[in-house]
């Protein structure tokens, strides 16, 4: 008589998704279909579904987007999938509904000494090398640009400080740096 | 494809509500009506310390091509006395039923949020204007009435003489009987303004 599960017991095996001794298994079934849940997504308030289950739901009302077991507010693209072991490659006949989101995978945390070794390829490498404390402010500031995980706050810190000191000079070593970095990207 | 969706979960239901508890103790139960899982029978046990007790109250449930994804088309057969529910046709006032509908409610579900209206009838939201009004006006008199109803149509317990002398005075008249009972109730069981009213 459960009306399906709360999600959250599932830390206790999701392998056994899909496997078909555990049909009596009623906590992993969608919660709109009522069968095991195929292509499974979870929403943010926990319940779980088959992804062209709840993206039917989703379609058939599209002012009125809650969650079908708690009516919490609910979006597409923030369910998240489950991938259970072995249960990847199940073909649904009623596939023609767009993918299911994917995971969001966040890169773990990197923690390293000090932000330039993160960032040691090519030419960069070496303006770091030589420039000590003044270029300090020039080069955090160049890869300020970079893709790569850094803290800019600190070399930024350093070069107001260095604003703060003498406008003047910092303009000189402003210039001598970007014409140091010319001759690199030349020479 | 939707209908498979549809008939699968029917089924699924189906066999939730014959295991569920409510089953056991009479509160509930659905029957099924033909073999495509398409139309099915409800009913509904009148709930304790209301007008509807003891009362039997049968449904009936058509469920959509798009089941679950909106919701089953539900009417009480067994005639009604309650603001929620139209006393001619049976029509079901109740917002799960409509707009608030979510993919989530099963058979189970619907049959004991019904059983909740009838304990809980919201006079604000009517579908019957006139039911609802003499619930606002006269709790006693709506009390009477939908206890003479439950009496008569849904096998409840007790008559009550006076409404019964009443009717039978319309039907002497010539009018039919269920009409009669429509009239008065919607009179407050005055027989002067119901014979009015059915011979204007």
């Amino acid at each position: 008589m459960v009306i399906a599960s709360e999600a959250g017991p599932s830390k206790s095996g999701r392998e056994k998704e899909g496997s078909p001794e555990e049909k009596d298994d009623r906590t992993f079934e969608c919660n709109i279909c009522l069968d095991t849940a195929k292509d499974a997504v979870v929403s943010m308030c926990g319940h779980l579904f088959c992804w062209p289950c709840l993206h039917q739901w989703l379609d058939t009302r599209p002012t009125r987007q809650v969650c079908p077991v708690c009516k919490a507010a609910i979006s597409e693209d923030k369910v998240i999938p489950l991938y259970g072991r072995g249960s990847t490659k199940q073909e649904d006949p009623r596939n023609k509904v767009p993918p299911r989101p994917p995971g969001q995978r966040t890169e773990p945390e990197n923690n390293g000494g000090f932000p330039g070794f993160g960032f040691g390829d090519g030419g960069f490498h070496m303006s770091f090398g030589i420039g000590a404390f003044p270029f300090g402010f020039v080069t955090s500031s160049f890869n300020f640009g970079d893709h790569h995980h850094q803290r800019p706050a600190h070399g930024a810190g350093r070069g107001m400080a260095l604003l703060d000191e003498d406008p003047f000079v910092s303009k000189i070593f402003l210039w001598v740096a970007a014409i140091f970095i010319m001759w690199l990207f030349y020479a | 494809m939707a209908n498979n969706i549809a008939a699968q979960r029917i089924q699924r239901e189906f066999k939730e509500v014959i295991k569920s508890d409510e089953v056991a103790k009479c509160a509930i139960r659905v029957e099924l009506v033909n073999d495509n899982y398409t139309e099915l029978k409800g009913e509904i046990a009148g709930p304790p310390d209301t007008p509807y007790e003891g009362g039997n109250f049968v449904l009936e449930i058509k469920v959509p091509e798009t089941y679950p994804f909106n919701p089953p088309k539900v009417r009480f057969i067994t005639k009604i006395w309650h603001p929620n529910i139209s006393s001619v046709t049976g029509a079901i006032c109740l917002d799960i039923l409509r707009d608030q509908w979510a993919a989530a409610m099963t058979l189970r579900t619907v049959l004991l949020s019904l059983q909740a209206l009838m304990a809980a009838a919201e006079p604000d939201d009517p579908q019957d204007a006139v039911v609802a009004k003499q619930y606002k006006d006269d709790q006693e008199m709506f009390r009477l009435t939908a206890k003479h109803w439950t009496a008569k149509y849904a096998g409840g317990p007790g008559g009550n003489p006076d409404f019964e002398m009443k009717i039978r005075r319309l039907t002497d008249m010539g009018v039919e009987e269920d009409q009669a009972r429509v009239a008065l109730s919607s009179y407050n069981w005055d027989l002067e303004r119901a014979t009015e009213q059915l011979f204007s």
